[in-house]
């Protein structure tokens, strides 16, 4: 029994992380009509500005809470200096931002080296409920990560700077001629979209340790995620990415982990070849 | 243009010293790999960001071939990774693009890169293939009792099977059948619309391309003499995409210009400035997607070289 519940726990954390970095990816694509394939590197800058922080002799929530910023504002200035001439191409727009990926991370690589940095976490130590443990920095995930949803969600569909947002991307046009900046959306909603990696980044880095292809681990997941729970709404990245992380979290316990690794991955293409538009259908929030 | 190119080709081995031959060699191989993934993308407008499946499966399988039955006769194991890419390719080329719903080109973008993830993972789980070290040692290729060793007999070979290839390609494409993939990736509707049936169209020039993939993953697993999961995974896939689209996708010529300038920029820079060339290329890459979509190649050629290319009538086969 005991057993059990610590799994589920592990469960639910790991999916929680999934779901973290997947709400970024997720906005953006269905937002925006891009896959952005920098958004592991975004990730990536997260910690590694949790690090610097860190390293200088800060506390380390400072670093996660300048994280968003710092990533945030660098998304808005590659949105406009250079993401926003692929719009029209989605295809070139994968190409484009992954060479933006493959810049950052081979910085970030150069700055560490091939090393694993360890951060510490910032509220250590583990809760006990009868003879079980769980780590109180899992569940201050697993809290976030459902805050930050909720919020977004409420950003989204409930103000009015959210409601910009999903005019802009029905009808561009329309939006346009309503007298809304889609520029100053896409820019927005890009940084948006960066800042949320970058919280997650700060956030797992104590749990997974910096390293150089830290992001890279996360993005097919993220896109296998996004891809199952289906484009263009708010909830349907979410659901996917719920999906995607339990099940990878889930089946190492039932199956060897190298077969489980590439069963999810293999079920979710299937999945999504017979069902193309995912999970949840339809545009909006 | 081909010609000179060729001609150079030709000449290499007499002028470099023999280390560099054996370089000059791999880079050909890879020139072939980057010929099946300009194929797909720059002709066909296929997005396969896995390609490296092809050539690693087919680099593992002939790695195999070799250990455990001994067999490295050349007159068997080209060919037999040959098959094991074009099978492979017509497997999750006919998955992911064959079927009643039309797939998008990011599902089959996604689809080819998890593809290739996927692998890599295997590769490096499972024992039977070595893990994380690959399979090491793998005998030469021999041909009757005399065995190819990697200098410029090897390079000669693959030349002869680059030369052919090419060859064949550059029929292919400037047949009807290359025009209908031309027109695919312009307008893929309208040659919907035309009585092409256009997934099966797509499926062929995968499975195709899938087969020089493997062709060359063969090539390559017997020169290094060694196979690792790295030949599978992202990596490989997306190091095949810049050669391309850095040479410019849509020409075949582009893609071997490509390959050898980013193999030899990255040869020599590689001992003073090995840390920041990945940089680099990373940046040379988003100012030629930026800025010259069409890469490389038209700073010399221009536009007449790709077929069919968008604002103008195509022409007739020459």
């Amino acid at each position: 029994m005991d057993n059990l519940f610590i799994a589920l726990f592990e469960i639910l954390s790991f999916g929680a992380i999934v779901v973290l970095v997947v709400l970024g990816l997720g906005i953006i694509a269905s937002m925006m009509g891009i896959f952005n394939f920098a958004q592991g590197e975004f990730v990536l800058l997260g910690a590694y500005v949790t690090y610097i922080v860190h390293s200088a002799g800060l506390p380390v929530w400072l670093g996660m809470v300048a994280a968003p910023f710092v990533v945030g504002a660098l998304g808005f200035v590659l949105e406009r200096s250079v993401v926003r001439r692929f719009y029209a191409a989605p295809i070139v727009a994968m190409l484009g931002t992954y060479a933006l990926g493959l810049i950052i991370r081979e910085i970030v690589r150069g700055l560490i080296g091939g090393l694993y940095l360890s951060v510490p976490e910032p509220i250590g130590g583990s809760l006990r409920l009868g003879a079980m443990h769980f780590s109180t920095w899992r569940l201050v995930i697993i809290l976030i990560t459902a805050l930050v949803m909720v919020g977004s969600y409420l950003l989204l569909a409930r103000t009015a700077f959210g409601l910009r947002i999903r005019a802009s991307l029905e009808n561009p046009a329309l939006a346009r001629a309503s007298g809304i900046s889609t520029n100053a959306i896409y820019g927005a909603t890009f940084a948006f979209g960066a800042a949320l990696a970058g919280l997650a980044g700060a956030l797992i880095v104590p749990v997974f340790s910096l390293f150089a292809d830290l992001g890279l681990r996360f993005l097919i997941q993220g896109f296998v995620a996004v891809m199952v729970g289906g484009v263009g709404s708010f909830a349907g990245p979410v659901a996917g990415a719920g999906v995607i992380g339990t099940l990878a979290a889930a089946l190492p316990w039932i199956i060897p982990p190298v077969i489980a690794d590439v069963l999810v991955f293999v079920l979710a293409i299937i999945f999504i070849k017979f069902r193309p538009q995912g999970l949840i259908s339809g545009k909006g929030v | 243009m081909e010609i000179a190119v060729l001609a150079i080709g030709v000449l290499l081995p007499f002028v470099l010293k023999d280390y560099l031959t054996v370089y000059a060699t791999r880079v050909l191989i890879l020139c072939l790999f980057a010929l099946s993934f300009d194929l797909v993308w720059g002709y066909a407008g296929i997005m396969s960001f896995g390609q490296a499946v092809f050539f690693g499966t087919a680099g593992y399988g002939v790695a195999l071939i070799a250990r455990d039955l001994g067999v490295t006769s050349i007159l068997l194991v080209l060919p037999a990774g040959l098959l094991i890419g074009l099978a492979f390719a017509l497997v999750l080329g006919g998955f992911l693009l064959l079927g009643r719903h039309p797939s998008s080109v990011i599902f089959v973008a996604l689809g080819t890169l998890t593809g290739s993830y996927a692998a890599d993972r295997v590769a490096r789980g499972w024992y039977y293939l070595g893990g994380q070290n690959g399979i090491p040692s793998i005998p030469p290729m021999s041909l009757g009792s005399y065995d190819i060793v990697e200098g410029p007999v090897y390079y000669y070979l693959v030349l002869g099977i680059l030369l052919l290839v090419y060859l064949v390609c550059r029929f292919l494409v400037r047949s009807q059948f290359g025009l209908a993939l031309a027109g695919l990736r312009e307008n893929e509707q309208r040659i919907a619309f035309f009585g092409y049936q256009v997934q099966r169209l797509k499926a062929i020039i995968f499975s195709f391309a899938g087969a020089i993939a493997g062709l060359a993953g063969s090539l390559y697993a017997f020169h290094e003499g060694f196979v690792w999961p790295n030949m599978l995974g992202v990596v490989m896939s997306t190091q095949v995409v810049l050669y391309v689209l850095f040479g410019g996708s849509g020409t075949l010529i582009g893609a071997v210009i490509g390959t050898v300038a980013i193999e030899a920029v990255s040869f020599w820079l590689s001992n003073d400035y090995q840390d920041i060339w990945p940089i680099i290329l990373g940046v040379l890459l988003l100012l030629v997607i930026l800025f010259r979509p069409a890469g490389l190649i038209s700073l010399i050629l221009g536009e007449r070289e790709r077929v069919g290319r968008f604002g103008r009538p195509p022409r007739e086969r020459e």
